[in-house]
């Protein structure tokens, strides 16, 4: 009896200490390769190597310095872009056609747009590259080029902004959609004047969040790219490969700077939203 | 004749097993104001969407001012439709709300900014221009909507239950407007409700729908006096029923013409007399108080006469305690009779 | 005359039947040319044969799947993967369980916070990730380092390439999958179901086993399903972490590939993945049919 009782008082603290030392190791857990690649970046070293003696911003110079890095990170800047325009492009007009329409083989063409998603980087680069290896358009090989690897990270990203854009697009009163047409306005221009502008906070994350997949995707890329046309992730696995400098983690926190620099950018544009229509 | 504004033959509109709208024949001169009135699912809004071209018919034929319309797309009809919810559109201003119809119609960007301002006076919302929809409220949106369909002046405004999801006295407020508005525009128009009152009080004509059909179109005097239907009759007003039967007479019952064989017989609450003024009438009825319910200017008793449940409103003081005995009665010419 | 209206009435009937089609064109065309093509390129790449130096010679073989399944250099590799993988996905799935429980029953405050968090490895590339804990592990790595100053050794140590370290990577790529799925789950239930447990004298323990645990249950399984899909298919994080010996499915392909150039290999390899992560998707759809939400 008495047992019972000092267990159900002791029971609490417990599950209190618990959840505690749980809420440390999460953290520890999660921030850990954040902050060591944040810390190494400041590293005046040219070895990793701790603890850090001298601070500098030694490395970032080198980074932006070396040809080969800055052409790299063009590269990612010049894919991403692209892969960002062709997912956000296809997403869209797709999930537009699957709020807005009925027609037939709806939801196996669903599994058959979503599929891309759920596979392996590495399936789908081999499959890109073996299909494509040979292929030349007006003279220009196909394998190697940027285009493929928009079109291979879009096979990604495409789904992301179906997905997301299919949720959206369920949110807008269709009311709004026929009140358009009939003042006047034909499917193309109610699309883009009154539709778009309604789910224009969707659109901005679609955009960045498959410009945010191609900027961080390497497997496929490694794949696909040649020297010429590598991306800075595809840049630093090599390089991890061969032997590790601070010149990686600049590389690392440049890419995390802007993946949260556009994170900022959709909730800024959310708030902005928020306060003109919504209140 | 002059072409109507509006015109539908034999429209008929079949969902699966459903026939929605059933050869719906209807004329709407030029400045008429038709209501569709019925219960939901009476095909009024069906008949709405097939003339605003959100869908496609199954056999008939729309004309506007003479010429069809019916295989064009909504964007290509000369119609505005003014929404349940106002459906603005959320990111426009009230000014821009207004002009997307004339931008539509390519009309000139000085003529556009005239015709806003003149539909915002219009609808009393001229200081309003810069806002957004969600800075409005319910009563004021459903004014833009209303100024965004006029500024197109097209050749039949629609409307789709535009009061119904407001309060009571907003209701009725904007029904006076829209009325008001009529008179001084003359406009054509099709309004869809269910609300009687609505149809009643703006109408030069009513339709009353059921089952994809139109039971009757008149004036409203005509159908609230002299409906074609019993569906018509009760769906107009409120009223009370009796069941008459020769055979197995349970009502003390005295009619100025007795009715033969089995019939329903109907009296407007507003028009049976209580107690002492009954005694005069040509048709009584004997009836027991069940409750009394106090409405302001009148109260309403509940009787009871037979099975029959009743109800009459009476002005003025009576005392009469639930349990009492009353007599009713009316004219004949207050009393339908349907079999 | 009549005839007219019908042919423009069925007109505008056809160009609203290939509307849709024409808006899902362009992602027809990505998923159909660009994923459906070399899938079925790769099924048939998968039946050829592989001689000497050239990258496949055409012809028809099933050797390539008798060998994946026989040879022992890939049924280890097969083994590897699925052991790895399960491994990892139990603890992720407990990790993210935990997680999403802590950021359910916590205050509001905190939840921007911890979701915050939760959205870090998610957003930051895979690489960069590895090459966190690249810095963490090894003899000069931060880990050492931190137990040297603090006294709990004496000697540098070190953990990488070690499964260890290969393990710890993939659940931290794998986590914040598992802990949206899991939170969305535990959002749609009412908190007061816990308090009513609590009133009736169950232990949080106890409450746990009856009342949470059932109804998380489908949750688990997808989100379980969804890590054993990644897990699976990276080559990335358990080739640069773990030792060489760890051959996991996602790194044969790209060895027999980039470093043997067996395509026809390496097409089986993949085809074998892909009937895999087809079977695992099949199967959590059917376990979450009356869910809306499997999306990560």
């Amino acid at each position: 009896m008495s047992d019972a009782l000092i267990r159900r008082s002791l029971e609490p603290t417990i599950f209190r200490v618990l959840t505690l030392a749980f809420s440390v190791f999460i953290v520890a857990y999660i921030l850990i390769p954040i902050l060591v690649t944040l810390v190494m970046s400041f590293n005046d070293a040219t070895q990793i190597r701790f603890p850090i003696k001298v601070w500098s911003l030694k490395w970032y110079g080198d980074f932006f310095a070396s040809p080969q890095w800055t052409e790299a990170l063009f590269n990612s800047f010049t894919i991403a872009i692209g892969t960002a325009l062709i997912a956000t492009t296809s997403g869209v007009l797709a999930a537009w056609a699957f709020e807005r329409y009925d027609f037939p083989l709806k939801s196996l063409l669903y599994v058959l747009i979503m599929m891309p998603l759920f596979m392996p980087g590495v399936v789908l680069g081999l499959g890109v590259a073996i299909a494509f290896g040979g292929v030349e358009i007006a003279g220009v090989d196909l394998y190697g080029s940027r285009g493929l690897v928009m079109i291979a990270h879009s096979l990604w990203a495409m789904p992301l902004v179906f997905m997301l854009m299919e949720a959206t697009f369920r949110t807008i009163d269709n009311r709004v959609v026929e009140a358009a047409q009939d003042l006047g306005a034909p499917p193309v221009r109610t699309f883009f004047e009154v539709v778009i502008p309604m789910v224009s906070t969707g659109i901005i994350s679609s955009v960045l969040f498959a410009f945010v997949i191609s900027l961080n995707e390497f497997v496929m890329a490694l794949f696909l790219t040649d020297r010429d046309t590598q991306t800075l992730p595809v840049l630093m696995w090599l390089s991890l490969r061969s032997a590790g400098t601070p010149r990686l983690a600049v590389a690392s926190v440049i890419l995390a700077c802007t993946v949260f620099l556009c994170l900022t950018l959709i909730m800024l544009w959310y708030i902005r939203q928020l306060r003109k229509v919504a209140r | 004749m002059t072409t109507p504004a509006l015109h539908l033959d034999r429209v008929r509109r079949v969902y699966g097993p459903v026939v929605a709208v059933d050869d719906v024949s209807l004329s709407v001169a030029k400045g008429e104001f038709v209501t569709l009135l019925g219960p939901s699912g009476s095909g009024k809004t069906s008949t709405l969407r097939l003339v605003g071209g959100f869908d496609q018919l199954d056999g008939g034929s729309i004309a506007i001012n003479g010429e069809r319309i019916d295989h064009l797309p909504a964007y290509q009809r000369d119609t505005a439709t003014i929404f349940q919810s106002g459906a603005l559109f959320p990111h426009k201003t009230v000014a821009e709300n207004v002009a997307f119809g004339l931008r539509m119609r390519k009309v000139g960007t000085s003529e556009i900014a005239d015709r806003v301002r003149q539909y915002l006076d219009i609808v009393r919302l001229g200081g309003f221009a810069d806002r957004y929809p969600a800075q409005l409220s319910g009563g004021q949106k459903q004014r833009v909507a209303l100024a965004r369909s006029l500024a197109v002046r097209p050749a039949i405004l629609l409307f789709d239950e535009p009061l119904s999801a407001l309060d009571l006295s907003l209701r009725l407020q904007l029904r006076a407007e829209i009325k008001s508005l009529h008179d001084q525009l003359k406009f054509s128009a099709i309004y869809v409700t269910h609300d009687q009152g609505e149809a009643m009080a703006m109408s030069s004509r009513v339709a009353v729908m059921r089952n994809g059909a139109i039971e009757q179109i008149d004036t409203p005097t005509r159908i609230f006096h002299d409906p074609a239907s019993e569906f018509v009759y009760t769906f107009i007003g409120e009223s009370c029923c009796l069941r008459v039967n020769n055979a197995a007479q349970s009502l003390d019952l005295t009619l100025e013409t007795p009715l033969l064989g089995e019939a329903r017989l109907y009296v407007r609450p507003s028009r049976l007399r209580l107690g002492p003024d009954a005694a005069s009438l040509p048709n009584r009825l004997k009836a027991r108080v069940k409750f009394v319910e106090f409405l302001g200017d009148t109260n309403r008793y509940h009787l009871q006469a037979g099975d029959a449940d009743l109800f009459a409103d009476h002005a003025g003081e009576m005392s009469l305690a639930p349990g009492a005995t009353v007599d009713l009665g009316w004219l004949t010419a207050d009393m339908r009779v349907f079999r | 005359m009549s005839d007219a209206y019908t042919t423009a009435r069925a007109r505008l009937a056809r160009r609203k039947a290939a509307a849709p089609w024409i808006l899902m064109l362009p992602a027809l065309i990505i998923v159909l040319i660009f994923f459906g093509l070399p899938t079925a390129y790769m099924a048939r790449m998968s039946f050829n044969l592989h001689e000497g130096a050239k990258l496949y010679t055409p012809g028809f073989t099933f050797d390539h799947y008798i060998n994946l399944f026989s040879n022992e250099v890939f049924t280890t590799a097969i083994w590897t993967t699925v052991k790895l993988s399960l491994m990892a996905s139990v603890v992720t799935v407990i990790i993210g369980y935990a997680f999403a429980l802590l950021v359910w029953l916590k205050p509001a405050r905190w939840r921007l916070l911890f979701v915050g968090l939760a959205l870090c490895p998610l957003l930051i590339s895979e690489i960069a990730i590895i090459f966190g804990w690249w810095m963490f592990f090894p003899k000069n790595g931060l880990l050492s380092f931190a137990l040297m100053s603090s006294g709990l050794i004496t000697d540098k140590i070190s953990l990488m390439y070690t499964e260890f370290a290969a393990f710890v990577g993939l659940v931290y790529v794998t986590l914040p999958f598992c802990f949206f799925i899991l939170l969305s789950i535990l959002d749609g239930m009412d908190k007061r179901m816990l308090e009513a447990g609590a009133d009736l004298g169950a232990s949080p323990l106890v409450t746990f086993r009856e009342v949470l645990l059932p109804l998380t249950r489908t949750g688990l399984l997808v989100a379980f399903s969804q890590s054993f899909i990644w897990t699976m298919g990276t080559y990335a994080t358990p080739s640069a972490l773990g030792p060489d010996t760890l051959w996991t499915m996602g790194f044969l392909i790209q060895e027999q590939m980039l470093g043997r150039s067996n395509w026809p290999l390496a097409s089986a390899l993949s085809m074998v993945l892909v009937v895999g992560v087809a079977v695992v998707i099949t199967f959590t759809r059917s376990l979450s049919a009356k869910r809306t939400t499997l999306h990560v």
